[in-house]
């Protein structure tokens, strides 16, 4: 290992941060571009990428880095919180999260800030049961500080109707 | 649990009208999707869902397939609240600033092996006394252990200190394992930040992650200073000790 040196060589996504590191590894992110793809590809490894956005044209390069790293991608319109039928769409997000057959996945946004914060806001409070507070708090650190309250409350008064497998439940789900 | 993925043909990605789909489903995420849902089960399940609203989780009878289904609708009643400033780092390892009591129950969900300190001054008793019923090695990394009364408690860590800290980090006996300062800012950030120097993360990514649990005030630049410098060669890292994700970030 002595001598190998490897200066600046990983650049992760922007906002990149592991969401669940337990037996499973859930990570969240902005849109990964080019210089992120040897970070993903070397330290990753994942099995799962969903995209919550709403650009619905995806890079040549996105694509074929996706094929060639066999990464199961699944995208999510999402304009935002106020979107028709936005509660269906995030059952279908956690539906994957409740999988670990999808397990190393990835979630990311355009900018890993306020559409991930929602879904992160809602694993936190719905799976694992986190005070809010503590949930405004993450929102928080990964928006810059700016709070969308919008965003909140959507968090705080969401319900999900999520029917689950026992046996491919991951650990972190709290009954 | 997960493997690391080298297979799985059937997950590429496909395109629609411009429109990505997940191509997969296994067999285990249809049969999620395709659940009846007129069934006498599942009736009396919803009837006895609104009567108790306070059952978030309802466990289903036996299923067609044989397999125990749970329906998930609400948070777990009992609240669990994590440290100021609490994030996972890596598989088995967190950071934060300093426990208090309310957050013991969320520290119990963590099952813990190690908690390391990075302060001059003890933390509170009740974080002593928490490490001292559930077996958690409570390591104290001073910042500045030759400081006597000089000290302050917003001087920035040692280099000793610093690699005091992550001579614990590399080596998975200590995990899972916690890593946090007063507030989980600027010395947590610190040593983190070594880490992912270690790892060959740029620096640029490096002090996004200090920066983005610093609060209002910001960032310190001698503290990316610090981690500019840090030498990593100076950590000692064991190849059969150390964590996985760690041997797969040096390897590559």
């Amino acid at each position: 290992m002595v001598g190998k040196q490897k200066v600046n060589k990983y650049i992760p996504p922007l906002n990149f941060s592991p969401v669940i590191s337990t037996e499973v590894s859930l990570y969240r992110s902005g849109y990964p571009m080019p210089i992120n793809y040897s970070f993903i590809m070397d330290q990753l490894h994942l099995k799962t990428i969903v995209y919550v956005g709403d650009k619905n044209k995806i890079s040549e390069e996105y694509l074929n880095f996706l094929k060639e790293q066999m990464i199961q991608f699944v995208y999510i319109p999402m304009e935002s919180c106020r979107d028709d039928g936005i509660n269906k769409e995030i059952d279908k997000v956690l539906e994957m999260i409740v999988n670990v057959d999808n397990y190393p996945m990835l979630i990311h946004s355009n900018k890993g800030k306020h559409r991930v914060g929602i879904i992160v806001g809602i694993v936190r409070k719905i799976l694992q049961g986190w005070s809010i507070a503590s949930i405004y708090q993450e929102y928080g650190l990964f928006s810059g500080g700016l709070k969308d309250e919008a965003d909140l409350e959507f968090i705080t008064m969401f319900i999900s109707h999520l029917e689950v497998y026992k046996d491919k439940m991951p650990k972190f789900v709290r009954m | 649990m997960e493997s690391q993925n080298t297979t799985g043909g059937s997950h590429l990605p496909d395109v629609l009208e411009g429109k990505m789909v997940a191509n997969d489903q296994s067999e285990n995420a249809s049969k999620i999707r395709n659940v009846p849902t007129n069934s006498e089960d599942d009736n009396d399940g919803n009837d006895e869902e609104e009567d108790d609203e306070e059952d978030h989780i309802y466990i289903n009878e036996e299923t067609e397939s044989g397999r125990e289904k749970i329906l998930i609708s609400h948070a777990p009643q009992e609240r669990i609240v994590p440290p100021l400033n609490f994030c996972p780092v890596e598989r088995y390892l967190y950071r934060s600033g300093q426990p208090s009591p309310v957050n013991f129950p969320f520290l119990l969900n963590l099952n813990l092996k190690t908690i390391i300190w990075l302060a001059n001054e003890e933390p509170q008793d009740t974080l002593l006394e928490f490490c001292d019923s559930y077996n958690i090695s409570l390591q104290f990394a001073a910042i500045n252990p030759d400081g006597g009364e000089d000290d302050n408690p917003w001087d920035g860590l040692t280099e000793h200190s610093i690699i005091n800290a992550l001579q614990t980090i590399v080596d998975r006996k200590n995990y899972p394992l916690l890593v946090c300062c007063g507030m989980g800012r600027h010395r947590t950030g610190t040593v983190i930040g070594c880490l992912r120097r270690i790892m060959g993360w740029n620096l640029a990514s490096v002090s996004e992650e200090y920066r983005r649990f610093t609060g209002s005030r910001g960032g310190r630049i001698l503290v990316e200073l610090l981690i500019e410098a840090f030498d990593t060669k100076i950590v000692e890292i064991a190849k059969d000790d150390a964590p996985a994700w760690l041997i797969t970030a040096l390897n590559e």
